[in-house]
């Protein structure tokens, strides 16, 4: 195994809560992208955010950052 | 009678710890050692241990303190492993010459090289031959009567030396085991306090211990402290006797021998292994072979008699080592035996194994084809191989997923979920672009984001950091370079107002442009939140419980902004992750200082960290804002000696605000509250005073 290969790690199935966007609240500030800890939502101004879920840990604190309160923590489903 | 417990190794050293009634404990974290010292605090902390609590900065001044102690006539206990040993190593080696009787518990961790946490005797291996009784248990059970049993030894006059004991790390150190707990009365009794002969009392004695001697009584003094050593197998034999008499339980004298009647052939083993060992010699003897096994319970004195002995009744032996004595083909324990067997009558082949490095497992399986192998020596009268090493195929750990992304950091790091960190290190490697070195001393961002970023990313010993940024500095430099790259730390608060502080001073004194990123957590939270110098006052940690005698941290945290802008550097700023424009504002104004080789820039970024002071993730980002506003995270920066305060509420919000969400904090009485409030209003008054002078005092 080539041990110099970089990138990160998929979370686990350990995560309870996971952030959803309301599109329609939603005003693309870009503020979440930028706050999040693991990197793992795109956007930029003016470009609607998108959460790759394969990263994000469910922390909420996008959710809880979000000037328009745009994004809500539910649930996770069931696997 | 006595009570029985389930518990941690660590644990139970911590009860030995206690049950002999240590005066003096200097305490400083490195995992797998660290909830040993953490047992001890909370002990301390609510009055269940009278003994004096030393918050070390650092491990060689932790060593240091102890020594320090013995020599004052104290009984001292304290424990390290890996590079906080090999840091420890000068102080190490000070305590035998000034016959202190301390015990040093060692949580076995190989020692870098490459990093691990697991364990093997790579650590203690460099620390053997300095003239300590060294002690290696099997067990939870031995580690704890051990403890005892080692304060008597050294503290007899007839040994007067410092010891050692290995626990394994991971093996030991976390697993729980059923432990038989002593009664106070009865250790007590059979371990009355220590006396010192010559304590470095003035007023009691006027016979003090010297560092040197002239070179002409070294050949001599050598020779008299290796009889002292040989000679305490005497009080090593004498001690566990009494022990067995008083508590009920014995472990023999340097060496336990198990089925080793009739044997052919024989294992040596040491540490936890020998467990494993134990169940392989089984499952041999039950398949009618004949094979024994010898576990080294000191390595230091050597049981070479014994070994001679033991060798002399048997055709071959086979050691298994978790430690490589790197240019001799072979392992530490399987030398020794050998050099011990050479000027002897006895000329049986010896095999020898080096296995479980870094803390790979031995199994049964592995101990039971070891021991195959020997039987096999043993017919054939001859080694094939005089070493083998055991190895097997890797499988394990996830891999690294690479994707499109156009930031320097992955996304996916290994950090706690809504980690603080992780927005700092995104930011700055943002500004800094993807000519970055970062040089990371030990913390958790080593561990979270090593692979995960684009850039040099490199691991630096603890308490080098600035020298290995200015190492990496001057040979860009003199390659013509400098300005074509960023250099920068990242390094958390233990590493920078602790143990990091001597490296950082001498690179701001000398005027290295390089960058100092401090990300403060105010705790050691790689270890597991022990408290650092950059701790608030009163905050809980593991190692500044809050406890009913002592509730928290006692004294106030360092200054680092002053203690920097004493330096005169060019740049000095604080930061929070809560206020991202104004953090790349100043990480952007640190290049520029840097790359014009203005001198050393220095950041201190607040990272408010959901793990350690205990409030729900989703906080992070409110958190340091509700500090900034507060007061208890000022920003400001310094700026050619400029002072300036970069966000002035019209009137600061009540610390309440920022201290109730939070854990750590919960302890707090009305008095310490106010208290708290009073300073940050008070430290508000004097920098908003500072910025109506404008220039720093100094430059």
């Amino acid at each position: 195994m080539d041990m110099s290969i970089r990138g990160g790690q998929y979370v686990g199935n350990w995560r309870v809560l996971m952030p959803v966007i309301d599109e329609a609240k939603c005003v693309a500030c870009g503020l979440c992208a930028t706050i999040c800890p693991e990197a793992a939502i795109t956007g930029k101004p003016k470009v609607k955010p998108k959460i790759d879920m394969r990263f994000c840990k469910g922390c909420g604190v996008c959710a809880n950052e979000c000037p328009q309160k745009a994004i809500e923590m539910k649930k996770e489903a069931t696997k | 009678m006595a009570d029985f417990d389930v518990i941690q190794g660590n644990k139970a050293l911590a009860y030995g710890v206690k049950l002999a009634r240590v005066e003096v404990i200097p305490a400083y974290p490195i995992t797998p050692q660290t909830t040993i010292i953490e047992y001890l605090a909370e002990f301390v902390a609510n009055g269940e241990l009278d003994a004096e609590y030393i918050h070390a900065d650092g491990e060689h001044s932790c060593m240091a303190m102890a020594v320090g102690a013995a020599l004052a006539g104290a009984r001292v206990f304290t424990a390290t492993c890996s590079q906080g040993l090999a840091y420890m190593h000068e102080c190490v080696a000070q305590a035998v010459n000034y016959r202190t009787p301390l015990l040093l518990g060692v949580a076995n961790r190989t020692l870098g090289w490459y990093w691990s946490l697991g364990p093997d005797y790579s650590d203690i291996m460099p620390e053997l031959n300095l003239g300590y009784l060294v002690n290696f248990a099997e067990s939870n059970q031995e580690v704890l009567d051990m403890t005892l049993q080692l304060y008597k030894i050294a503290e007899d006059y007839r040994v007067l030396l410092p010891t050692m004991m290995s626990l394994d790390g991971f093996y030991l150190s976390y697993s729980q085991e059923r432990v038989w707990m002593p009664d106070q009365e009865v250790v007590d009794k059979w371990l009355p306090p220590y006396k010192a002969p010559y304590p470095v009392d003035p007023t009691i004695n006027d016979k003090f211990p010297t560092a040197s001697i002239p070179p002409v009584m070294h050949t001599p003094m050598r020779r008299i402290y290796e009889e002292i050593l040989q000679d305490s197998r005497k009080v090593i034999q004498e001690v566990d006797t009494s022990f067995g008499k008083t508590f009920g339980r014995h472990y023999g004298g340097l060496v336990e021998e198990y089925k080793t009647e009739g044997a052919e052939a024989l294992l040596v083993t040491m540490g936890s292994m020998t467990t494993a060992g134990r169940r392989a010699v089984d499952k041999l003897r039950s398949e009618g072979e004949e094979i024994g096994l010898v576990k080294l319970r000191f390595m230091r004195p050597f049981p070479d008699v014994e070994m001679r002995e033991i060798a002399s009744k048997v055709k071959a032996i086979g050691v298994v080592d978790r430690m490589m004595l790197h240019g001799t083909r072979g392992g530490g324990a399987f030398q020794d035996v050998k050099s011990a067997l050479y000027n002897s009558n006895v000329k049986i082949p010896l095999q020898g194994f080096v296995t479980g490095m870094g803390g790979e497992d031995i199994p049964i399986d592995d101990m039971y084809l070891m021991g195959k192998k020997v039987l096999q020596v043993a017919k054939a009268k001859r080694v094939e191989k005089e070493v083998e090493f055991i190895e097997h195929k890797f499988t394990g750990m996830g891999k690294p997923v690479e994707v499109e992304w156009d930031e320097p950091i992955y996304p996916g790091s290994d950090g706690c979920a809504g980690c603080g960190a992780s927005i700092i290190v995104r930011h700055l490697l943002k500004v800094l672009g993807p000519n970055t070195i970062v040089i990371n001393p030990p913390s958790c961002s080593g561990v979270n984001y090593g692979q995960a970023v684009r850039v040099p990313w490199i691991l630096a010993n603890f308490a080098a950091a600035a020298a290995y940024e200015t190492g990496v500095y001057r040979a860009m430099k003199k390659k013509g370079k400098a300005d074509k790259v960023c250099i920068t730390s990242f390094a958390g608060d233990g590493g920078t107002a602790d143990i990091g502080l001597q490296s950082l001073s001498g690179a701001a004194e000398r005027g290295e442009p390089i960058m100092w990123l401090c990300y403060d957590n105010e705790a050691y939270m790689n270890t597991g939140i022990q408290r650092s110098g950059s701790t608030p006052l009163f905050s809980a940690t593991t190692t500044t419980p809050a406890g009913k005698v002592i509730p928290g941290k006692q004294v106030r945290r360092k200054n680092l902004e002053m203690i920097m802008a004493a330096h005169r550097i060019p740049y000095i700023a604080t930061a929070s992750l809560s206020y991202l424009p104004d953090l790349e504002r100043k990480i952007k104004k640190a290049v520029e200082v840097t790359k014009a080789g203005k001198g050393l820039a220095f950041l201190h970024v607040h990272q408010p960290c959901a793990t350690g002071w205990y409030f729900p993730e989703n906080k992070t980002v409110e958190i340091g804002k509700l500090a900034v506003q507060t007061g208890a995270w000022p920003l400001m920066e310094i700026d050619e000696g400029n002072f300036k305060l970069n966000l002035k509420p019209k009137e600061l919000r009540p610390i309440a605000e920022y201290l109730k969400p939070q854990g750590r904090f919960r302890h707090l009485s009305e008095g310490q509250l106010e208290f708290l409030q009073k300073d940050a209003q008070t430290e508000w008054s004097a920098l908003l005073e500072l910025e109506k002078r404008g220039r720093f005092p100094g430059y």
